[in-house]
């Protein structure tokens, strides 16, 4: 590993001397700022455990997030903070612990080597899966089983060849998962590629391996949508996490359906089908969910209604009463502003 | 007071000008960017030259030429639009166009037609990327949700355009390929003075 990374560190400093600075763009400042409200339909909190919105009966908040951006010459770097229950204590990690701090979405400097080949160093948003942290990269308001088990950023550094619009490949050595620093070295390795077979249909095929949650292990991700017509797009994630020794792991699958009924006006549904691996002897939770969306956009305020049912023959939910169920229900509204 | 009121008007004069800026339409109801150039003493084959040059090299990353004849090029570009304010701001889109310059001996017209928009959103890395590979055309008239992001659509595009049609007009003026010349660094004694 200390032999890849310093060829890498090598021919990253060489190709650093021989280029020449080009062009400075401006500085880029865009963000968001979301808040919601949502009503469990059996008056639990948390009783969907998926990531974020977790509240019940209650105007509650998502998160303030502020992104710079800048590029001079072939160098660029992008620093993305988040503040709010979202961004932090909901986010993995809170920087300061305890929920009373911010969470780092994205602190990395990228290369352009050439209008092909680039390199990236620090800690991004995960290459794995369909679903972000930030609401304004979802559809849905509430997040998947799929996100919510898989890793969320990635620090390292990773290597990008774009051989044509149509296929790029990435390349990197990552940390364990969602932290700033590693606990047990540079332990990962990942790649992505990318196809775009015919105009408006993206497919990523995504591998990270090594350390993450639970223990070292293996994840195979599939990330696709295509765009269609100009009204329908359909969305796909599958995934399969493998972690080492029977360790567990997990593997599912959602689709996403999306249809502009008017202008600004977009309704869309999210099934998902979601197993946790079975360990040793203990039985592995089994999920089904669906959820319906509309995304209602004015400018750069976004308002999205959603219902959501999740079922589980394990009952891992809960009744008002406090009894186990196999069903749970939610209503969300939120309102999300991006600039 | 006379430089304060003054001011005010001058600010909501140059506001009022700046609204007015808006696309024609042509004989299909499309919008359209369309200027016809006096180019006296300069030959037909000379501006024809050098509208390829602007369309192969000076653009080269964001046009690609489809025809070509001895008195037409055409070709198809895009162009970024920002939400900037003062010196901050982001992308917030592209708008793709069909461009096709005409020339003559002594003048030449060109127009931007098929403005079509693609909206740009923050990705997970915190880039502006294309959310969707099918474009809107410009013309389209907007819902009452979106009419106001719209016309801030309309206005940037136009102002793109028009710097575009300036940049176009100045490079068929001249003969050559801006290229900036290779100086070598002056140095400076301080032994004699």
């Amino acid at each position: 590993m200390k032999k890849i990374l310093t060829a890498i560190f090598a021919m990253a400093s060489a190709s650093c001397a021989m280029a020449q600075e080009t062009t400075t763009s401006p500085l880029e400042i865009s963000g968001s700022v979301d808040t919601y409200f949502k009503y469990d339909f059996a008056k639990k909190p948390n009783n969907i455990t998926t990531s974020f919105a977790s509240d019940h009966n209650s105007v509650s908040l998502g998160m303030i997030d502020i992104a710079l951006k800048k590029k001079t010459g072939k160098a660029s770097f992008v620093g993305e903070l988040s503040f709010g229950p979202r961004g932090q204590s909901q986010s993995i990690p809170d920087a300061a612990a305890g929920g009373s701090s911010f969470h780092i979405q994205n602190l990395y400097v990228n290369y352009d080597f050439t209008d092909q080949f680039s390199m990236t160093a620090g800690y991004m948003g995960t290459f794995i899966g369909y679903e972000v942290i930030s609401p304004v990269g979802n559809f849905n308001y509430s997040t998947s089983y799929l996100f919510t088990n898989g890793p969320f950023q990635n620090a390292g550094i990773k290597a990008t060849y774009k051989f044509s619009d149509k296929v790029s490949l990435m390349a990197g050595v990552f940390n364990d998962w969602n932290l700033y620093s590693a606990t047990r070295g540079v332990s990962a390795v990942g790649g992505q590629l990318m196809v775009a077979p015919v105009e408006g249909w993206t497919a990523y095929l995504n591998v990270l391996s090594g350390a993450g949650a639970g223990g070292y292990g293996t994840i195979e991700d599939l990330t696709t949508s295509y765009q269609i017509t100009e009204k329908f797009k359909l969305g796909l994630n599958a995934a399969n996490y493998d972690i080492d020794n029977d360790g567990g792991g997990y593997a599912g699958a959602a689709l996403y359906p999306q249809y502009a009924v008017a202008d600004g006006v977009t309704l869309g549904l999210r099934g998902e089908y979601f197993k946790y691996k079975n360990v040793g002897a203990v039985q592995g939770l089994k999920y089904t969910a669906v959820t319906f969306t509309a995304n209602i956009k004015s400018g750069g305020l976004t308002f999205i209604p959603e219902v959501r049912l999740d079922h589980s023959g394990d009952k891992p939910f809960f009744k008002e009463s406090g009894a186990a169920a196999p069903n749970a229900g939610q209503f969300s509204l939120a309102a999300v502003y991006a600039f | 007071m006379k430089y304060i009121l003054f001011i005010v008007l001058a600010t909501f004069s140059v506001s009022l000008a700046a609204q007015q800026k808006q696309f024609s339409k042509d004989d299909s109801g499309k919008f359209i960017y369309y200027q016809v150039v006096d180019s006296q003493a300069v030959a037909k084959d000379t501006l024809l030259q050098r509208a390829k040059t602007f369309v192969n090299v000076l653009y080269k990353k964001t046009m690609k030429q489809e025809n070509v004849s001895d008195s037409s090029i055409s070709a198809k570009g895009t162009m970024v639009i920002d939400k900037t304010i003062l010196v901050a701001g982001h992308p917030s889109g592209e708008v793709s166009y069909q461009f096709v310059c005409e020339v003559r001996n002594g003048k030449y017209r060109f127009w931007l037609t098929d403005l079509q928009f693609i909206p740009y959103q923050r990705d997970r890395y915190g880039n502006f990327v294309a959310t969707t590979q099918i474009g809107t055309p410009l013309e389209r008239t907007p819902g009452k949700l979106s009419a106001g992001a719209w016309k801030d659509i309309l206005n940037s595009t136009y102002t793109k355009v028009e710097k575009f049609g300036a940049e176009f007009k100045k490079f068929m003026a001249t003969s050559r390929v801006a290229v900036p010349a290779k100086k070598k660094p002056e140095t400076i004694s301080t032994k004699k003075w």
